[in-house]
């Protein structure tokens, strides 16, 4: 029935669009052929033509309503009146192409300035887990006093899968690491980055292998026993040339044979935001890719390594889940009080767990975002103060529309078609501007062989969210013009050509829009100088190290499980390749790490008990980062001890245990005290004793503007780690010993892969350059358009309204105003408007300095500089913005402005 | 000239003539204007159930078939005319007269046939309550 009935009118209705005239006139013609028989009547009764046309008029009962009335019941009226009001108003743009081109490049800064902050905001906070219903996949965490965010050791996910009723499922996966891949046996592996996952990770995500299978339940159920792998699709198209038979193939990973069963699909990259895994390998497997040497993976309830999620049942709510997940948390408490006391466990959405408070980058994104719609609306404001200025010009048009008829809510609609063009091409290009911005983040080069990707780009999202911020912002400039110019008196319209109607209320809105723009401009400049200092601050205290480093130091990361070492061979290993390397030839230093500071990945926590220091009630132990080093780090590395001694070979295994902390650490716990020979116990105050040997200077070690903290080193040889970056010193450039690093390799085991080998110059630049470097110049580039479109703005206004007055000044000339009365008169408008602007941009401006403070910079207090150099500049800019029209105005001469009309 | 112009119904200067939409005015009745209206449709419906014709044809036929008591204005028989062709139930044909003139015959289609069928029941009904309802008053 509905499909008869669109069989009917759909061609219709295509027809009045695409063929208007001929239908109209085909309506024409049908009510002539009525008239032309009313007439053909009346004349038959014996009118005379005359009279039998004007009877046959009055018959019709006014002929043209009725074509109107017959117009409207097609129903495409809103699009054929659309379609006009476009018409319309390109030729309207077209006249003034001038000002159309200002507009639209305003428009198109400021929406194309927002594309790079939206889509950080987007990839960090919003973008979806790419699965189905992403909506329903919570995380479950560990909660325990220092952290809200911990994570679940195997046991506990299998009690959590076993036992929680709220879910279709729960899957837990590792982190993601390097595994060390090799086509065939007795190759030399590579590496590539990887993750351990639950078996039942593809089917309860949802997620279909584009080939092949995803892991069945029972390939995770014994340790060891599947050696069974699904790729990754960017590996598999890269790496195996997209080979269609390769389920059913093996290849080796971590020196053991894996069976390939199946390839993820091209939509599935990866749960997490920045990296894409090659392969996926079922926990049961674990043994082959453990981290910690002296933990077993599938036993120990306290090695905690495991990323736990679940998909919430249709019907059950957050709510009951947490409620579940901390009574399974409280019986995990009561059974194993040793591992769980005082750990509970909390269900976060996506959401929740992407805006952490203790992560800085989603915070980036948001700051970037909000200042980039700042300047949007910078560009709004300017746009809709040009056709503020053009509505006044055309007050005689709308009167004469207004007069004819036309009603005023159909002007407006035919006046917002025009701004609503105006934002399309604007945003169109700020589609353009958009991939530029982006390519400036796409600069980052991350220092890592692994598979990370920058997950910004421009995407349908994207693109969506610059549609609806052109349109908002086509409402938002033109909105205020419509409104005006159709409000205005008829008669006084009629009559005045192209000169405003008297009246403060009309150069109020307009004084607001530029009081808006120096405000908000201040604002940005505030927050671009801020970043730059907060910045520039972070690469002077603390990175003393770096500065030498970047020019010297070579590192190069080894990981002996790729070749399944054992603890002994891995720590013998280690030693002799730091010996030889100490004497290859220019070669200064070497030593040992794990983590080099300043690097990609996180270091890892300890908790302790310090010796003579009281306890806060609430707490057992204190946390601290820690590193794991050896004798040589401190010299090859650049970071002097400042009291006590650095580590020696003699701090071994069967020597007691030794530890060295930075000073902030000492006067955390011990100020104004010597910590030299005191003691701190691991894990609990009966834990495992530790001597303080040394105090190390206090460096950046996460990234350049941390807040100092604890740090712990404790020597390799007592604490053994398979995956070390070896760190060498050389005199001169870093690349000048890669050459022996690599013969020294290849004599101790000519199969064992540099994981990766690069100069401390890449870290430098990925901490210290390249990533606050973005922030700055996005920032800056925010800031200056800002400044440059509020100049923009004044300028017009000024100008415009010295035009406006032409005659006036000519006048108060002619009666004696000299030329300094008449700047002084224009002038002093716009300082007004300035010195407004000025006071609640530094609110403003004042306001976001301490929420960047709070957020990002750890600063405190205020950075008077900042104002000092901002304020001062943006009120003489400004002012020069004013000043040049003003000037113009006192060079008019009376007796032409006289007859300026 | 977009805008302004066609819809111009609104605003300070309109005509009393164009203010007023009469659809078809009846005699000795005050303005039952919804229940002609619907009733219009109807009537349209019916002729065409006949044959296809031009408006000229409906309007005569609409006049003499109601002796002069239904009278519809000329004009708005057209607009009534295409609101039946865009609802699907009356389709439309360019053909020539008897006289040899184009004109533009509707007739009617299968779903204004249906409609017709189920408007013309819910006339009788409602009809017959009605003059039931009369004759209750004169009883």
């Amino acid at each position: 029935m509905r499909s008869e009935h669109w069989w009917y009118t759909v061609p219709l209705r295509l027809r009045s669009i695409f063929l208007r005239s001929r239908v109209d006139r085909e309506l024409d013609e049908e009510m002539q052929f009525h008239l032309d028989r009313l007439i053909e009547e009346a004349i038959a009764e014996g009118l005379s033509p005359q009279e039998a046309r004007s009877a046959a008029m009055r018959a019709m009962d006014g002929l043209e309503q009725r074509k109107e009335d017959a117009r409207d019941t097609r129903r495409t009226g809103w699009l054929t009146d659309f379609l006009d009001d476009v018409r319309y108003a390109s030729r309207s743009l077209r006249q003034t192409p001038g000002l159309s081109l200002f507009v639209v490049a305003t428009l198109a800064l400021g929406i194309g300035m927002t594309s790079a902050p939206l889509s950080m905001t987007d990839a960090l906070i919003f973008r979806p887990y790419p699965v189905p219903h992403p909506g329903n996949v919570v995380t479950l965490t560990s909660t325990s006093r220092f952290s809200s965010f911990e994570l679940f050791s195997y046991r506990e996910y299998l009690d959590i899968r076993d036992h929680t009723k709220s879910y279709d499922g729960v899957i837990a996966s590792g982190d993601f690491v390097p595994f060390g891949y090799s086509v065939r046996a007795g190759e030399v592996a590579r590496v590539r980055g990887g993750m351990l996952v639950s078996g039942n990770y593809f089917s309860v995500l949802g997620v279909r292998p584009q080939l092949g299978r995803g892991f069945r339940a029972d390939e995770d159920q014994v340790p060891g026993r599947n050696p069974v792998v699904v790729l990754g699709p960017d590996f598999w198209k890269h790496e195996l040339a997209s080979d269609p038979s390769i389920v059913g193939k093996t290849i080796r990973l971590n020196g053991v044979d894996f069976a390939v069963i199946g390839v993820a699909p091209e939509s599935f990259p990866g749960m997490q935001i920045f990296v894409r895994p090659d392969f996926y390998v079922p926990l049961a497997m674990a043994r082959r890719f453990s981290t910690s040497a002296n933990k077993d993976f599938f036993e120990d309830r306290d090695d905690r390594g495991l990323i736990v999620r679940g998909r919430l049942k249709r019907g059950v709510t957050l709510q009951q889940g947490r409620n579940e997940l901390a009574a399974l948390a409280r019986d995990l408490e009561r059974e194993h009080p040793q591992s769980n006391r005082n750990r509970g466990a909390w269900v976060r959405t996506q959401f929740q767990m992407r805006t952490r408070a203790d992560e800085a980058n989603w915070k980036f994104g948001v700051i970037f975002a909000v200042l980039s719609l700042a300047v949007l609306l910078v560009a709004c404001t300017n746009a809709a103060g040009l056709l503020l200025a053009r509505a006044s010009t055309r007050t005689r048009e709308v009167a004469v529309r207004l007069a004819l008829g036309a009603g005023r809510s159909r002007l407006i609609r035919m006046l917002l078609t025009e701004s609503l063009l105006l934002a399309c091409l604007g945003g169109l290009a700020g589609v353009g501007v958009g991939f530029v911005a982006l390519r400036i983040l796409h600069r980052f080069s991350i220092p890592t062989t692994l598979p990370v990707q920058i997950p910004f780009r421009m995407d349908a999202r994207l693109l969506l969210a610059s549609l609806v911020l052109s349109l908002a912002s086509a409402i938002a400039f033109g909105l205020a013009p419509a409104l005006q110019s159709t409000r205005g008196n008829l008669v006084e319209g009629l009559k005045a050509a192209d000169v405003e109607p008297l009246g403060r209320k009309r150069l109020w809105g307009r004084n607001v829009l530029v009081v808006a723009q120096v405000s908000a401009s201040l604002m940005l400049l505030t927050a671009s100088f801020l970043m730059v200092r907060g910045f520039h601050n972070g690469l002077v205290e603390g990175m003393e190290f770096a500065k030498v480093a970047k020019d010297h130091v070579l590192m190069a990361s080894f990981d002996p499980r790729l070749l399944q070492y054992d603890a002994a061979r891995t720590q013998r290993f280690y030693q002799q390749l730091a010996e030889r390397a100490r004497e290859a030839p220019g070669v200064q230093s070497a030593g040992l790490t794990q983590n080099p500071p300043l690097g990609l990945e996180d270091f890892e926590a300890m908790r302790f008990v310090p010796e003579g220091v009281q306890m806060p009630d609430d707490r057992e132990t204190f946390n601290s980062a820690m590193d794991t080093v050896d004798e040589g780090f401190f010299d090859a590395m650049g970071i002097p001890i400042v009291r006590g001694r650095a580590f020696r070979r003699s701090d071994g295994p069967d020597a007691p245990r030794a530890a060295i902390v930075n000073e902030h650490f000492a006067n955390h716990f011990w100020p104004g005290a010597d910590p030299v020979g005191r003691r701190i116990h691991l894990d609990r105050r009966d834990g495992t004793p530790v001597e303080i040997l040394g105090v190390a200077r206090t460096v950046r070690y996460r990234d350049t503007g941390e807040k100092s903290l604890d740090f712990v080193y404790l020597p390799l040889a007592q604490r053994p780690v398979s995956r070390m970056t070896l760190l060498l010193r050389a005199t001169a450039g870093p690349l000048t010993v890669l050459e022996p690093l690599q013969d020294i390799v290849r004599t101790l085991d000519p199969n064992l892969p540099i994981v990766d080998t690069r100069t401390y110059m890449t870290i430098y630049r990925y901490a210290a350059v390249d990533g606050p470097g973005v922030a700055i110049n996005l920032v800056t580039i925010m800031g200056a358009t800002a400044l440059l479109l509020a100049i923009a703005g004044l300028y017009g206004l000024v100008a415009y309204n010295v035009s406006r007055r032409t005659r006036e000044i000519g006048i108060r000339m002619a009666i004696g105003a000299s030329r300094p009365d008449v700047i002084r008169l224009v002038l002093g408008k716009g300082l007004v408007l300035v010195a407004v602007g000025t006071v609640i941009g530094l609110v403003l401006g004042f306001t976001l300095e301490q929420l960047m403070n709070s957020m990002l910079f750890n600063a405190g207090g205020v950075d008077v500089w900042v104002y000092l150099v901002v304020v001062p500049s943006m009120f003489l800019v400004t002012m020069l913005a004013a000043y040049v029209p003003a000037l113009r105005a006192s060079r008019i001469e009376p007796t032409e402005a006289l007859r300026y009309e | 000239m977009g805008a302004g112009g066609r819809k111009a119904r609104a605003g300070a200067w309109t005509f009393p003539l164009i203010t007023e939409r009469t659809l078809p005015s009846v005699t000795d009745m005050s303005k039952p204007n919804d229940l002609v209206q619907g009733t219009l449709d109807l009537l349209i419906l019916k002729i065409l159930a006949f044959q296809p014709l031009h408006g000229w044809a409906i309007s005569r036929r609409l006049k003499t078939i109601s002796d002069d008591v239904l009278q519809v204005s000329e004009g708005s028989l057209y607009p009534a005319l295409h609101k039946l062709e865009q609802e699907g139930w009356i389709t439309a044909e360019w053909k020539q007269t008897e006289n040899n003139r184009r004109a533009k015959f509707y007739s009617l289609t299968r779903l204004g046939r249906r409609h017709l069928e189920r408007e013309s029941a819910s006339w009788h009904l409602l009809s017959s309550a009605i003059t039931r309802v009369v004759r209750l008053s004169e009883a």
